[in-house]
């Protein structure tokens, strides 16, 4: 009879927990699971080409991370038994973001963007390399891009991009961007800063942020602004004389064989001036402009290149269109008075006449 | 002479040769003004339908530079023409600036102010023509030096510091604008709203002006022409 009771008692308890505490049991479990081979430090894989793929994954790889509460199979939902016999699938993160979606996941049409853009369309166009969101944004430490250890925050985002685009990473690495966010500098562009966070295209593309025509434009939203150039001491004016010259004035109308900021300054190995590397050093500059006018020699880095005829400190050029202006109107007074003079004149002349 | 054959009288003012050189310089001329300053203030909206009108920035340079072309040849064609031909020589000859028409003027300015009694009298050409064809030859001249200076840029950028290019540029602009709005007020007033042509002088189409409006606005050359009895 006791035995009976005690029994009937655990039965009751355990039709009690069972609708509540199963879920997360197995759940638990399956991390568990997951760790029972994951879980160990010498757990990789040797692939044909002799690269090895590190499979160490444990309960502390997601800690910290904007998934810190998910667990494995959240992501990985392809894996139906443990152990699983086949690689899982790489993760498609639109399973959670998308608009309107129900998991709380941050709602945010960027994938969208993605979409169109040219990693996008390389992915679609079967290109294995090309990368997905978890190639930039992490796979398992995945953080807000606010966040400066993120992989896509604004100091580290470089790097990440440099995972693939090693060439250009060296070249910015060096430049005097990628100098100044090196130190820190808020304002200074990533690349992110001029070619776009997801809507990223190809620079031969016309909706691409850096497309011939766009270049003096993204460049001006940082060079054109006062409040940003001034606390580096860099002038603003460059964009309006740039604007106001034969490039500046044929490039606005289209041409995409003109010279913009970029033909010039360079893209990603832009230096300062006084640097020896720089493509707009003097030493430097009857090659850069020799790009386009084949014989240019030293003396076309003599005198300043951006001027403005409108301003003083244009020196003998303001002065010269500051006298044309005033000889024209004095001119054109004097004309009209003359005209007047004489209508005036002629009449009187006529009326003696008769 | 009764006043109706006066006026049916004609005398031939513009030969053939100069109509047509007339005619292509206003071509030529036009030209340049509607694509040198569609250039130079292409923020105005009318700037902007102009450039798109004349093919894009490349294409205007390139209609541009032909029309400069043409003015060019042009001038080098007048001046021999003036220099070798014998109509060119005889019109030259009237057109050379003397003393006398620094004097007209002064004696124009006195007159229309009141001053003086005398209207001066005006021979063939007179001072509002001389100055004007002079100073369009003058500024013709003076931009096509520009002009080219700006054109070979890469010849001149390794020859000369950019400041004189600046200049060279701004002297270009300016010097057009100051040559067009002249020829323009100008034209208006003598060839169009001066009472003894309105509305218009037709001398550069039919090459013909009327005695009687000869006789008014240049007396001199007109007791000539009766002396050598064309009239």
């Amino acid at each position: 009879m006791k035995w009976r009771f005690l029994c009937a008692v655990i039965a009751v308890l355990l039709g009690m927990c069972a609708p509540g505490a199963l879920p997360r049991a197995e759940a638990a479990i399956s991390l568990e699971k997951c760790t029972l081979c994951h879980g160990k430090p010498e757990f990789r894989k040797i692939l044909v080409d002799g690269k090895i793929r590190e499979l160490f994954v444990t309960a502390d790889s997601l800690k910290g991370s904007v998934h810190a509460k998910k667990t494995c199979v959240d992501c990985h939902f392809d894996i139906g038994e443990i152990p699983h016999r086949e690689r899982p699938r790489r993760i498609a993160c639109t399973h959670c973001h998308y608009k309107g979606n129900a998991e709380g996941a941050p709602q945010s049409d960027g994938y969208l963007a993605y979409i169109d853009s040219v990693h996008g369309k390389a992915i679609a166009r079967g290109n294995v390399k090309a990368p997905l969101c978890q190639d930039c944004h992490g796979s398992h430490a995945i953080l807000k891009a606010k966040n400066e250890e993120s992989a896509v925050s604004q100091k580290k985002v470089a790097e990440t991009c440099g995972h693939c685009h090693i060439e250009i990473y060296a070249q910015y690495k060096t430049s005097i961007h990628g100098v100044a966010v090196a130190k820190g500098i808020r304002e200074a562009p990533s690349c992110t800063g001029c070619h776009g966070e997801h809507k990223i295209y190809g620079h031969l593309d016309p909706k691409s942020t850096v497309y011939a025509t766009h270049v003096a434009e993204q460049c001006s939203t940082c060079h054109g602004s006062i409040s940003i150039m001034g606390k580096f001491g860099i002038e603003t004016e460059q964009v309006e004389t740039y604007k106001e010259s034969f490039h500046g004035v044929a490039s606005q109308f289209g041409s995409r064989t003109v010279a913009n900021c970029a033909s010039c300054h360079g893209t990603h190995d832009i230096r300062p001036q006084d640097d020896p590397l720089s493509s707009v050093n003097p030493k430097n500059v009857p090659e850069t402009c020799g790009k386009c006018h084949p014989g240019a020699n030293p003396n076309f880095a003599v005198g300043k290149m951006h001027i403005d005829a409108k301003k003083k400190e244009a020196g003998v050029v303001y002065y010269v269109a500051s006298f044309f202006k005033y000889l024209t109107i004095c001119t054109m007074l004097a004309l009209i008075v003359h005209i007047l003079l004489d209508m005036y004149g002629r009449t009187k002349r006529l009326r003696g006449e008769k | 002479m009764s006043v109706e054959s006066r006026k049916s009288a004609s005398v031939v003012r513009m030969s053939p040769m100069f109509r047509v050189q007339h005619g292509l310089l206003m071509l030529t001329l036009l030209v340049l003004a509607l694509t040198g300053f569609a250039l130079m203030y292409h923020d105005n909206w009318l700037a902007r339908l102009l450039i798109r009108l004349e093919g894009g920035v490349l294409f205007r340079g390139f209609i541009h530079c032909t029309a400069a072309v043409i003015l060019m040849a042009q001038m080098v064609f007048h001046a021999y023409y003036m220099l070798f031909t014998r109509e060119g020589k005889r019109e030259l000859k009237d057109f050379l600036l003397g003393i006398r028409d620094f004097a007209d003027f002064g004696q124009a300015i006195r007159f229309n102010l009141g001053a003086a009694s005398e209207y001066p009298r005006i021979g063939k050409y007179g001072y509002k023509e001389k100055f004007q064809y002079w100073g369009a030859t003058i500024g013709t001249f003076l931009i096509s030096i520009t002009g080219v200076i700006l054109w070979a840029e890469t010849t001149t950028m390794s020859l000369l510091p950019k400041v004189v290019l600046d200049i060279t540029l701004i002297i270009h602009g300016y010097q057009g604008l100051l040559a067009f709005v002249i020829l323009l007020f100008w034209h208006v007033y003598n060839e169009h709203l001066h009472p003894s042509v309105f509305p218009m002088n037709r001398a550069w189409l039919t090459g013909n002006v009327d005695a009687e409006w000869l006789r008014q606005e240049h007396p001199l050359e007109y007791e000539k022409l009766k002396q050598e009895g064309v009239l």
